[in-house]
């Protein structure tokens, strides 16, 4: 593009230096490779307690702090954050203090007493049931008692439920399904805490009338450590079926009602079926009280997928072929998608930005605790991706508050926006920033609320 | 990385804060996850080594305004001194300097023939580098493309023009 020459400019103001720059041609993306570098923190050599309790805030470890050392720091709140929510759970959700995580004896974990999204937005829009009420079923699984579930798989009956419900074969932001290895669509859950369910509850954001008499941006309950009160916490998880490639003994599992939803996609007859799924994915969002933004981690099964461009450590992979030679590599199946279809073709995935050195590092450290409290844990085929975090949770600029890393993806929840293309990209924070309820009102980082009715 | 930066990389941001007129902390925050300025240093070495054929003029470029940030000159008398160099290359590079923080985009200028103006045209960096562009700031605004705001910013009034540049007021002769 040809424009008007560089003017001479003998003031250093805003406008003058405004008046040097003409206009913008082209674009070429020339992302460096993510640097490695080594934390220093006085925390790195001490010993890991595997703890039930929930992080409320993240430890600073180092003064002044760095980008670095603050990452760890929130990874290692990650991590605290995922044992505590797997954490074997008793009758009442909460965690059981006899027992550790991982411990071989089965049963739910924390998490999976907390509420989907299905159970909180109901079709009419009508008031959910309270918390500790039973879920609704759609009528084509009623006739599914979790008695019905194998002997040796009784979490169901352990927590006296009904079962939950995956009821979502696309990824978050319709960008389409993942097909796994067996060509069985991966299935999603979103679910909430009790105190992210009773502030919707509360202010009967649950419908879009209740919406519209609320008339205000959301502002969820933060986590603060001072008075101990757990904020908002939310959850995405996705599954896979056992079976065919899959061991059950490699992965967290569970029984769940698998439903194809009709209202997903045109076409879908809606069935049901109990079935053992294993965890292949998971996100966990919580607001604290520095950081209203959220943090968001997001985890994995450590053989979800090779990374590009490096060498593969494994001989199968959950969601890539090492075999096929010509797969188009993070392509979203083709149309029509229908979870309800025997065999699709499977999605051939790569991890296109590397878990950096520190987190892996961590990862060990947090596995080789895990293995001495638990030898065989199953917990240690799971691994920290990343934590995304707000570097500067008070700007006034920037709503997002610069969040660290820029880009943040899960090849099992974000398998196809993966990269460093702004706006396009997985960006936790800069895609969440923009949510809104039904009303058009900010939605405290949550896309929840659209779901009313 | 600490958040230390090298003597060589605090010039580069002192020199680019009295030319663009933003704060240092907006240009190198404190923790920097973006990090473009270590995306720019490097290229703005490269690049004038390149089309002034003169590997030591970003070394003249920092020596120049360290020494006259060492006699406790203002931004401004910083800025005008540097812009009134008998040396032109020195003058256009420090233009250039300008244009990329503003832009993101490195700008060539193409001299005047056959009857058609001297002209200038520009490549974007990066992709980062055309979120990163202070033009935006200046806008009260975001790229196109690419916005942090929160859903309805456009009906709100932004904040203060001093909230993107890092200075409390506007008075830009102010020593950072």
């Amino acid at each position: 593009m040809n424009v008007p020459p560089l003017s001479c400019s003998h003031r250093f103001t805003i406008t003058a230096a405004l008046a040097t720059v003409i206009y913008l041609a082209g674009c070429s993306a020339d992302e460096k490779p993510e640097q490695v570098h080594s934390p220093q923190t006085g925390e790195a050599a001490a010993s890991i307690q595997l703890s039930p309790h929930l992080p409320l805030e993240i430890t600073v470890t180092k003064t002044p702090p760095t980008l670095e050392s603050l990452q760890h720091d929130f990874d290692v709140f990650s991590w605290q954050s995922f044992i505590a929510l797997n954490w074997p759970a008793k009758p009442d959700g909460s965690p059981d203090t006899d027992r550790t995580i991982g411990d071989g004896k089965g049963g739910p974990v924390v998490w999976q007493q907390w509420k989907e999204s299905r159970d909180l937005f109901l079709p009419d829009g009508r008031k959910p049931p309270d918390w500790n009420q039973p879920n609704q079923l759609p009528d084509v699984c009623r006739h599914l008692e979790p008695s019905s579930a194998p002997a040796n798989r009784m979490e169901l009956t352990q927590v006296g439920k009904t079962p939950n419900l995956l009821d979502e074969s696309e990824e978050p932001f319709q960008t389409g399904p993942l097909i796994d290895q067996n060509g069985q669509y991966t299935r999603y859950a979103i679910l909430t805490n009790e105190t992210m369910f009773n502030y919707v509850l509360d202010n009967e954001l649950y419908s879009k009338k209740g919406q519209k008499a609320f008339d205000q941006d959301a502002d969820f309950p933060s986590s603060n450590p001072k008075e101990n009160k757990t904020g908002s916490i939310m959850l995405k998880a996705a599954w896979i079926k056992m079976g065919g490639q899959y061991d059950p003994d490699d992965f967290h599992t569970r029984e769940a009602l698998v439903y194809n939803n009709p209202d997903e996609q045109p076409g879908v007859e809606p069935a049901c079926s109990l079935e053992q799924v294993g965890l292949v994915g998971f996100h966990i969002a919580h607001k604290t009280e520095d950081e209203p933004q959220w943090v968001w981690s997001t985890f994995e099964h450590v053989a979800n997928a090779p990374t590009k461009d490096r060498d593969r450590k494994r001989e199968a992979y959950n969601f890539f072929d090492p075999d096929c030679k010509d797969c188009d590599i993070n392509e979203p199946p083709a149309r029509p998608w229908n979870p309800g279809t025997p065999h699709s073709q499977p999605t051939q995935v790569e991890r296109v930005t590397p878990i950096t050195r520190e987190a892996q590092a961590l990862n060990k450290r947090f596995h080789a605790a895990l293995e001495a409290a638990a030898p065989g844990s199953v917990w240690t085929n799971y691994e920290l991706v990343s934590t995304q975090w707000p570097t500067d949770a008070d700007s006034k600029t920037d709503p997002t508050g610069a969040p660290a890393p820029s880009f943040l993806a899960n090849t099992t929840l974000e398998t196809y926006i993966q990269g460093h293309t702004p706006q396009g990209s997985s960006n936790c924070m800069g895609c969440h920033g923009n949510a809104a309820d039904t009303n058009g009102r900010a939605s405290d980082f949550t896309y929840l609320l659209q779901r009313a009715r | 990385m600490s958040n230390e930066m090298s003597e060589e990389m605090k010039r580069f941001i002192g020199l680019s804060a009295v030319l663009t007129g933003f704060s240092k902390s907006i240009l190198a925050p404190g923790i920097d996850p973006v990090d473009i300025k270590s995306d720019y240093l490097p290229f703005f070495r490269k690049k004038l080594a390149e089309e002034f054929k003169d590997s030591d003029l970003f070394d003249t470029l920092l020596s120049t305004f360290s020494d006259l940030s060492a006699k406790g000159l203002t931004d401004t008398q910083i800025g005008q001194q540097l812009l009134n160099n008998d040396n032109g290359d020195f003058v256009t590079a420090c233009r250039k300097l300008i244009f990329m923080w503003y832009s993101g985009a490195w700008p060539t200028i193409i001299s005047a023939r056959d009857g058609q103006p001297e002209s200038t045209v520009s490549t974007l960096i990066s992709a980062k580098s055309y979120t990163q562009g202070l033009v935006w700031q200046v806008m009260q605004s975001h790229p196109m493309g690419s916005s942090n705001y929160r859903y309805g910013y456009w009906a709100k009034v932004p904040p203060e023009l001093s909230a993107y540049t890092g200075h409390d007021n506007q008075t830009q002769g102010a020593k950072q």
